[in-house]
């Protein structure tokens, strides 16, 4: 499991603006209007991640935030929901804390995102329908995360089971116009 | 402007007012992955005071700072700083020395800064000057949910200071609002206005003094 973390371990340095809906594909839009029955109150960005480029919708739904992620032609890639820590399925939240209390000697998260990944019709029926069929279940989670020789704030990736697939530092923004 | 600040005067005979320019520079760099420096200089300049008779605008050179801090970084949240200021004014150039700690908070789009700091100013002639200050600084970025490079962000911050000489003692209060330009995360630019006051503990006088600020932030 160390190996495998070290091995996956990069930085993350995103980049993100706010751009007016004109601006987004209009297959995007459909997609979303579809699925989430005429939101209204979305907002829509352009990210970049080096050469990983996407457009972005954040809206509530159903008390829960989402950020719904499409390619540059507005095919929808994958939905991300904020969810508290307790919303965790229980036998996934022990494999990730087994994870966190072995891996590092103090920790604390931030951040729990679920992540629903797969083809278009499918990722519709999740938020419509409440239906996962053909869909891959993943956990976006950030977290402070201290070893003897590290100390930093990570954002990592685990399965459907709470396994650990990549994580990466998240570099936090210098400090020197809060600290002097 | 001469108008709203005369007004201000007017209300009550006691209350200062002071008006002026507020540069402000700082350079940052790593040691190593835990140390680093900053050196900042800071000068203040009177465009106007209310205790001058004739009531004009007029320069003068307040004070500038000369200030230089070595910080140990614990977390990535969490930064201690030891800090040694000489102040060159008239009348006396003054030594003061700093120690602070800085506390990062994160929040959901928005970050706040927390700075706990105590200083001493040694003076010749007259006793030790001792301060506690606590500020807590706002950083809302301006476009979008996150700041990135070339875009703008909102600062606020307000800071409230103890600070005791022998047995006499007062409080003061900073409040600032800025306009900041993120170009990098080696250079940002913010533009505002800082509004202080003091003398809340010293019986009929109360100063208030409003400072157009500027300020550059440079790290290596």
């Amino acid at each position: 499991m160390l190996c495998f973390s070290l091995a996956f371990a990069q930085e993350k340095n995103e980049v993100e603006k706010r751009i007016k809906k004109e601006d987004v594909p209009r297959q995007a839009k459909d997609w979303l209007n579809d699925a989430y029955e005429n939101k209204r109150k979305t907002k829509w960005y352009f990210q970049t991640d080096g050469d990983e480029k996407a457009f972005e919708a954040k809206l509530k739904h159903e008390k829960h935030l989402h950020s719904v992620e499409f390619d540059m032609n507005g095919k929808v890639r994958n939905i991300e929901v904020l969810i508290d820590k307790n919303e965790l399925d229980e036998e996934v939240r022990k494999v990730i804390s087994n994870y966190l209390n072995t891996s590092y000697t103090k920790f604390s998260i931030s951040k729990i995102q679920i992540q629903y990944t797969g083809e278009g019709d499918d990722l519709e029926d999740v938020i419509d329908e409440d239906e996962f069929e053909n869909i891959t279940i993943s956990y976006e989670i950030e977290f402070y995360g201290k070893t003897d020789t590290e100390d930093e704030l990570w954002e990592a990736l685990f399965d459907a089971e709470g396994i650990l697939i990549k994580k990466r530092i998240v570099n936090l923004k210098a400090t020197d116009n809060l600290d002097y | 402007m001469v108008c709203i600040l005369g007004s201000f005067s007017a209300q009550a005979q006691s209350d200062r007012f002071i008006f002026g320019f507020f540069p402000e520079a700082s350079l940052s760099y790593k040691l190593s992955e835990k140390y680093s420096v900053t050196h900042k200089v800071e000068s203040q300049h009177g465009l106007y005071d209310s205790n001058n008779l004739n009531e004009e605008l007029e320069y003068e050179h307040s004070l500038t700072d000369l200030q230089s801090f070595i910080g140990r970084r614990f977390s990535p949240f969490v930064k201690v700083d030891i800090g040694y200021q000489y102040r060159i004014e008239e009348g006396e150039n003054t030594h003061r020395t700093i120690q602070q700690v800085s506390i990062l908070q994160r929040a959901s789009f928005y970050r706040i800064g927390h700075r706990i700091r105590i200083d001493e100013t040694f003076f010749k002639d007259a006793p030790l000057l001792f301060r506690a200050r606590y500020r807590l600084k706002g950083q809302i970025p301006l476009q979008g949910l996150s700041l990135d490079p070339g875009e703008k962000y909102l600062a606020v911050s307000n800071e409230l200071i103890y600070m005791i000489q022998s047995s006499e003692d007062d409080l003061e209060n900073r409040f600032a609002v800025s306009l900041g330009f993120y170009f990098d995360d080696k250079n940002k630019f913010e533009v505002g206005l800082d509004y202080r006051t003091d003398d809340y503990l010293v019986e009929d006088k109360f100063r208030h003094r409003l400072w157009f600020k500027i300020g550059y932030y440079k790290s290596l």
